[in-house]
């Protein structure tokens, strides 16, 4: 049998074999509907076939009930076992009987099957009904809570349009070429390395600040809005002298450094201004003073010549930017949506977070914006569960250094498994109404333009009174795909990977999403030495070759440096970007 | 399963070896079936992209961790990639936004802490300096603006030589490669 012909990605029903096909025209839906009456589920369990809740089915031919592999024919309801292929009953009832019996249902497993192809077969409707008698199993009366509550301040579905490229007209290129000087490439040796490649002067401890700057100097959907005069800084600070002119009586205690120079403190101002830099054509390494000045002025608690985190540095950041931006806004934005700023645009997604209950199924769902996912470090076991009886086909068992290697799937798996809450952490089932112990899953809603991954490796123990430094090796893949670890499929694989559209979700629901879910290694920021005394360094990604970037220094390296750098925060973009219609009117 | 000299201890060990048997085909069937279904509805992951990139991974360290190869990874550098060199301390010189001196690049952080009024020993600085002036017009007002950072604690630690340590994070800093 070959799979490569039936296949289809993602959760894509297969073509029917003809005898379902035949008893699909015939009956339509509504005996796998009828089914949904018989359909017993236990909290947390699978679903089972049975027409009492009680009832102990038995082969109508020979009376075995074990060992079981026993089949509810779906026209006449009579169970047959199928536990020996030569001598299968089940398959004698279809032969035996006239056309239409072809079909059964496993009642242990409720799984359909096909006796005349032998085969396990599947069907919409069929799952439908699977699903729903999960969820009725677990939930208030009859409310079903498939769907996802609305979220706060809802999703306006926006059309995903078609791209058209754009050329300026006569006009519009008159404009250009009257209002702006084409950049010139340096001497024979720069002109074939890419724009916008260029060192960081380090100001004294700042490695930690270079590193990420370099890695959002190339993010592309960043460098692309900054590149497109998006924030236009002096239309920015035009703007906001404006406005301090009308607050300036107002305004007591503005800072004296920027009464006196009229400069509005604003993060993407500097960020325009260094994008301008790296990107003109100049190669000596530039310094980000001012971007320092500013950003030690947002984050006050930051601000000391001290190694700091690269990542704290990030959020930060990420924050000085939205803050700023956020307050010339009047509407305010729904969270996770990335309407609000840039920033928040290109690294904001929305994690859903799962709580069951064990007792009686409930599961109390909550979504929260992120704007990275932090990943724990540690070794994996064998592989996630769901490789490792496909590792062990590799001769994994001999090879015990692969199977302890960490990777950031396995860290994913990790993030996105059920995990069971301690019994000190009962949560309060709404369904039982008293407290109970809970299982927990982390799934991503939506994923963001760039993830950035953040690989916990400063342990701060407050109870040790210590910090520690993992330099556990981490691998990560130079492709990766999301679409394991969206909230649709970790929904999906709670109910035995059933056919059903579980998720609204935030991308066209009909379309295969795995265009979607693809990402490519762009930037990894890494980190050598002690916790206390250590060197932050970027590598960097630009037309699939690799560029290391230790603050002034910037060199070229194999692909096999950056595979074996001790990554710690690592940046991945979409691979496909889809366009959505402007909710803006354009003037022509 | 050898049969015991026992009738009985036979009946039993067939018995359970029996409902052993039976339990071990019904949790291979059920892997089958959650597996059949995977495949089928093509949601199995791509294992051969996957075990590529660990392949490749392990491949790259082994390379990296050769010394014969030239040290990329931590070689002391010449010229970068556009054949500049730069010295241990940046050297650029530009005014201070704040107070307008002109500042050395690599020594601009150091400055600006200070410039700024931020950090532990700017702070500390000003206690020292101004504290006694302050003490003479208000020892109140002194206290609330400088309380948090004038106590023994961090009057111990400038004393235990912090612009020391620091000087040497600054060098690990940069001075990393060598």
């Amino acid at each position: 049998m070959s799979l490569k012909n039936n296949h289809r990605r993602n959760g894509q029903i297969p073509q029917p074999c003809p005898h379902l096909a035949d008893f699909r025209s015939r009956n339509g839906q509504k005996p796998f509907r009828a089914l949904q009456e018989c359909l017993r589920v236990k909290p947390l369990g699978r679903a089972a076939i049975r027409r009492d809740p009680d009832e102990v089915p038995r082969c109508s031919t020979c009376g075995h009930y074990a060992p079981s592999r026993l089949y509810a024919c779906v026209a006449c309801a009579a169970v047959y076992c199928h536990s020996l292929p030569e001598s299968s009953h089940a398959a004698f009832h279809a032969e035996s009987m006239p056309t239409g019996h072809e079909i059964a249902v496993d009642v242990d497993r409720a799984e359909l099957f096909c006796c005349v192809c032998r085969d396990q077969v599947y069907d919409r409707d069929f799952d439908a009904a699977v699903v729903l008698a999960h969820t009725a199993a677990s939930t208030l009366g009859s409310r079903l809570t498939l769907l996802p509550p609305m979220l706060p301040e809802s999703q306006k579905k926006r059309r995903r349009v078609d791209y058209r490229p754009w050329t300026p007209d006569p006009k519009e290129r008159f404009l250009m070429e009257r209002d702006s000087s084409p950049l010139k490439r340096g001497d024979e040796d720069s002109s074939c390395l890419p724009w916008g490649l260029r060192g960081l002067n380090n100001l004294g401890n700042t490695c930690f600040m270079n590193s990420v700057l370099q890695a959002l100097l190339h993010t592309p959907p960043l460098r692309n809005y900054f590149l497109s005069d998006r924030h236009n800084r002096f239309l920015c600070q035009q703007n906001s002298k404006m406005g301090n002119v009308n607050k300036k009586n107002a305004a007591s205690h503005d800072s004296n450094n920027n009464k006196k120079k009229n400069l509005r403190l604003c993060l993407a101002c500097d960020m325009d201004a260094m994008f301008s830099a790296f990107f003109s054509g100049d190669r000596k390494p530039y310094s980000p003073a001012k971007f320092l000045y500013s950003w030690w002025q947002h984050a006050e608690n930051l601000a000391s010549y001290e190694q700091q985190d690269a990542h704290e540095f990030f959020i930060s950041m990420l924050d000085g930017i939205h803050e700023k931006v956020e307050k010339n806004q009047c509407k305010p934005q729904s969270q996770g949506s990335g309407d609000c700023c840039i920033a928040h645009k290109v690294f904001s997604g929305i994690l859903r977070s799962d709580v069951t209950c064990t007792s009686c199924g409930f599961t109390s769902t909550t979504y929260d914006p992120c704007v990275d996912i932090s990943l724990d470090l540690e070794p994996n076991r064998g592989g996630s569960a769901k490789m490792a009886s496909l590792k062990s086909h590799h001769g994994c068992n001999g090879e015990t250094e692969s199977c302890g290697i960490s990777t950031l799937i396995g860290c994913l798996d990790r993030f996105t498994r059920p995990e069971r809450l301690g019994s000190d952490q009962k949560f309060f089932c709404q369904q039982c109404q008293v407290r109970q112990e809970s299982l927990k899953q982390m799934s991503i809603r939506k994923l963001p333009l760039v993830s950035c991954f953040h690989i916990k490796r400063f342990e701060h123990s407050t109870t040790k009174k210590m910090s520690r430094k993992v330099d556990r090796y981490l691998q990560f893949p130079f492709s990766l795909d999301m679409a394991p670890y969206r909230s649709s499929s970790i929904l999906r694989s709670r109910f035995g990977n059933r056919i059903f559209a579980f998720e609204d979700d935030d991308d066209e629901p009909d379309s295969s999403n795995e265009s979607s879910s693809e990402f490519e290694l762009f930037a990894v920021v890494t980190h050598t030495g002690r916790l206390d005394a250590g060197h932050y360094v970027t590598y960097l990604r630009l037309s699939n070759l690799w560029y290391k970037c230790d603050d002034s220094w910037i060199s070229q390296v194999s692909e096999s440096i950056v595979r074996a750098a001790q990554g710690y925060m690592v940046f991945y973009v979409q691979k496909i970007l889809y366009y959505k219609a402007s909710e803006k009117l354009v003037s022509s | 399963m050898s049969a015991p000299n026992d009738d009985n201890a036979s009946a039993h060990s067939q018995l359970s070896s029996h409902f052993f048997a039976g339990l071990l085909d019904s949790i291979i069937v059920d892997v089958a079936s959650e597996c059949h279904r995977i495949a089928r509805l093509g949601l199995d992951r791509n294992l051969e992209e996957e075990e590529e990139e660990l392949r490749l991974s392990t491949q790259a360290r082994v390379m990296v961790a050769d010394p014969s190869n030239s040290g990329e990874a931590n070689s002391k550098y010449v010229v970068d990639i556009f054949g500049q060199t730069h010295p241990a301390i940046a050297n650029e010189i530009f005014d201070c936004m704040n107070c307008g001196r002109a500042i050395m690049a690599g020594r601009f952080a150091p400055h600006l802490e200070k410039c700024m009024g931020k950090g532990r020993k700017a702070r500390l600085k000003t206690t020292r300096s101004s504290t006694a002036a302050q003490n003479r017009y208000s020892r109140s007002s002194s206290v609330s603006a400088y309380s948090p950072y004038s106590n023994s604690h961090s009057v111990n630690q400038a004393v235990n030589g912090t612009p020391g340590v620091t000087g040497e994070d600054y060098t690990e800093c940069t001075f990393e490669e060598t």
